[in-house]
């Protein structure tokens, strides 16, 4: 039998596999249609902001080639409800939780993590979602920066002890950078991507099919886009990887573990079927044992090097 | 629940319309009553990496069926699915019809909304409630019912190769006419729904519409499906106040709750 058990900065995992942010709610409506939880990895939570969202107005998402753009808009209950309402709930799911953060100020993603905190979560730890505009900085992403990005892991980083990891957008010019300066300011963990930006137009009424305009992309179309970040991140940080985007079955999580990933998050693949990580972990590990590996860390990172010419 | 059931059959019933037969008997047993969807696979291939919602336009027995219209490329994979094929569906999905009014029926059916519609005639019809059918196309190719107001069934065709010419609302004012207390039903494309809207308010006329949303998991989970809801107090920091849900609060809606626009 494969070793799928895994560490991330302190904390163990007993399967590499979890579900992405915003792909699987809180975890509770998945109980309600009776799947078992305790097969997961973990689950990270949809993002909670300070304040409750509505979200962005319909429409909010569209299929395109091999994948689908979202623009969903952080619809979410707050931080408030989330603590009061969400979260006891959550700690009775028999699976590790991550908790997702999203803000629009760096006050609010503080008094987030702060509130969180404050009633001390049986949870595994955080996951912070910078692909967001920083209202204060002129509406830029918090993530293309890497000034912005290692501040606000030091602010974070100083108040909880519990897993920190910080989510990279693809988005940007050079993401070593930003995973660098995630890493110098104390994040156990980085996890690579976050949506792609997409546009998807619709030729016979010339509009945009997602209100917005612009959304994010995911899906197998971006497979190719997240196995290039998680490999270039790989080889600029010694803190573990975590790899989103595209992942659908056994071998994406394969590849996402030879470009340098430790785990992987499903995301767009849970809508089709909301128990697919549980098969994904089953065909991973056939192939662990295919490859005559003990433990699936063995294969981090082992992409081999083509012959120089 | 997710099942994979076998096609029973696959065939045009009028054009651009297909009517597609499913053994299901999972979902079969689990299905409440017309207004509920189903949504469907159209290929194993992760190019169309989302289902596809579909109203049911039947259950019976094991059978379960859907109408649709070729929209895009993966409903013009599921028009080619045969008898024997095996498909992936997750349902049934979203809330029934209220039938308890004790009011004439109306049902008003437009392109691919004729699906719930004709579902909810069946159960009227076996119920010997005398339900009035009025249903809407472009022109006689897409009907394939007959027109026969002495049995209340209203075809109307805008260029009035069939029935009555003119939109659906031709024929329900025509109806009206003598009729008392009466409940509309309706489900078609958008400027359908938004004319029965008007109505509502109009005529103090009770009208539950089932509406359309493109839609990522189907169970209330993703947020991408939603609606906005009629009057709501516009408060700065809200959630499922503003817009609510077409997959699980819906796809039926009293027509004053909701705002088309």
């Amino acid at each position: 039998m494969i070793e799928l058990k895994i560490k991330i900065g302190n904390t163990f995992f007993q399967n590499p596999v979890f579900v992405a942010s915003g792909t699987f709610g809180y975890g509770l409506e998945a109980v309600k249609i009776g799947l078992d939880l305790s097969g997961f990895g973990g689950i990270v939570s949809k993002s909670i902001t300070r304040y409750p969202r509505e979200g962005n107005p319909p429409p909010r998402l569209v299929e395109t080639a091999s994948g689908m753009i979202n623009s969903i808009g952080l619809a979410n209950v707050g931080v408030e409800k989330f603590v009061s309402d969400i979260l006891p709930e959550m700690e009775k799911l028999g699976t590790p939780v991550i908790v997702n953060i999203a803000g629009t100020d760096r006050e609010e993603y503080i008094q987030v993590l702060e509130m969180i905190e404050s009633v001390n979560p049986d949870i595994a730890g955080y996951e912070i979602n910078i692909s967001c505009p920083n209202v204060k900085q002129g509406g830029m992403e918090f993530g293309v920066d890497p000034v912005m990005t290692g501040q606000l892991t030091a602010d974070l980083r100083k108040r909880t002890n519990k897993l920190l990891i910080m989510k990279l957008s693809p988005n940007v010019t050079s993401i070593a950078e930003i995973a660098q300066a995630a890493e110098a300011e104390g994040a156990d963990a980085l996890s690579a991507i976050n949506t792609v930006v997409g546009m998807s137009i619709d030729s016979t009424t010339r509009k945009s099919n997602i209100y917005t305009y612009y959304g994010g992309l995911s899906g197998p179309a971006i497979k190719p886009v997240g196995l290039a970040c998680v490999n270039k991140v790989y080889n600029s940080v010694k803190i573990p990887v975590i790899g989103i985007g595209g992942i659908t079955n056994g071998a994406d999580m394969a590849e996402y573990f030879i470009a340098g990933a430790v785990a992987v998050q499903v995301g767009t693949a849970n809508f089709r079927d909301p128990g697919i990580a549980l098969k994904i972990v089953q065909e991973f590990s056939d192939y662990c044992e295919g490859q005559k590996l003990i433990s699936c860390m063995e294969l981090t990172g082992t992409l081999l090097k083509n012959k120089p010419t | 629940m997710i099942e994979v059931g076998q096609i029973t059959d696959n065939r045009p019933v009028a054009k651009n319309l297909f009517e597609l037969s499913i053994k299901l008997p999972g979902i079969a047993e689990l299905y409440q009553g017309p207004g509920q969807f189903v949504a469907i696979l159209p290929a194993r291939s992760w190019e169309n990496p989302l289902r596809r919602p579909m109203s049911i336009a039947s259950v019976s027995g094991d059978i379960l069926s859907i109408i649709f219209k070729i929209f895009g490329q993966g409903t013009r994979k599921l028009s080619r699915l045969r008898p024997g094929d095996a498909v992936d569906v997750l349902g049934p999905l979203g809330n029934t019809f209220d039938l308890s009014p004790a009011d004439q029926p109306i049902l008003i059916g437009g392109g691919v909304g004729l699906a719930p519609i004709l579902n909810l005639y069946d159960l009227f019809s076996q119920r010997n409630l005398e339900p009035i059918l009025i249903l809407g196309a472009r022109n006689e190719s897409e009907h394939f019912l007959e027109h026969e107001p002495e049995n209340r069934v209203w075809l109307t065709t805008d260029d009035g190769s069939d029935g009555l010419e003119g939109d659906v609302m031709v024929a329900l004012r025509k109806v009206m006419k003598s009729v008392e207390k009466v409940t509309i039903y309706g489900c078609g494309p958008e400027p359908m729904l938004k004319v029965l809207q008007a109505y509502s308010v109009e005529n103090g006329v009770q009208i539950q519409i089932s509406v359309e949303s493109y839609m990522g998991c189907g169970i209330g989970i993703c947020q991408g499906c939603v609606i906005k809801n009629e009057s709501s107090t516009v408060k700065d920091h809200s959630y499922h106040e503003k817009y609510t849900l077409v997959c699980t609060n819906g796809p039926v809606f009293n027509a004053s709750e909701i705002d088309l626009d």
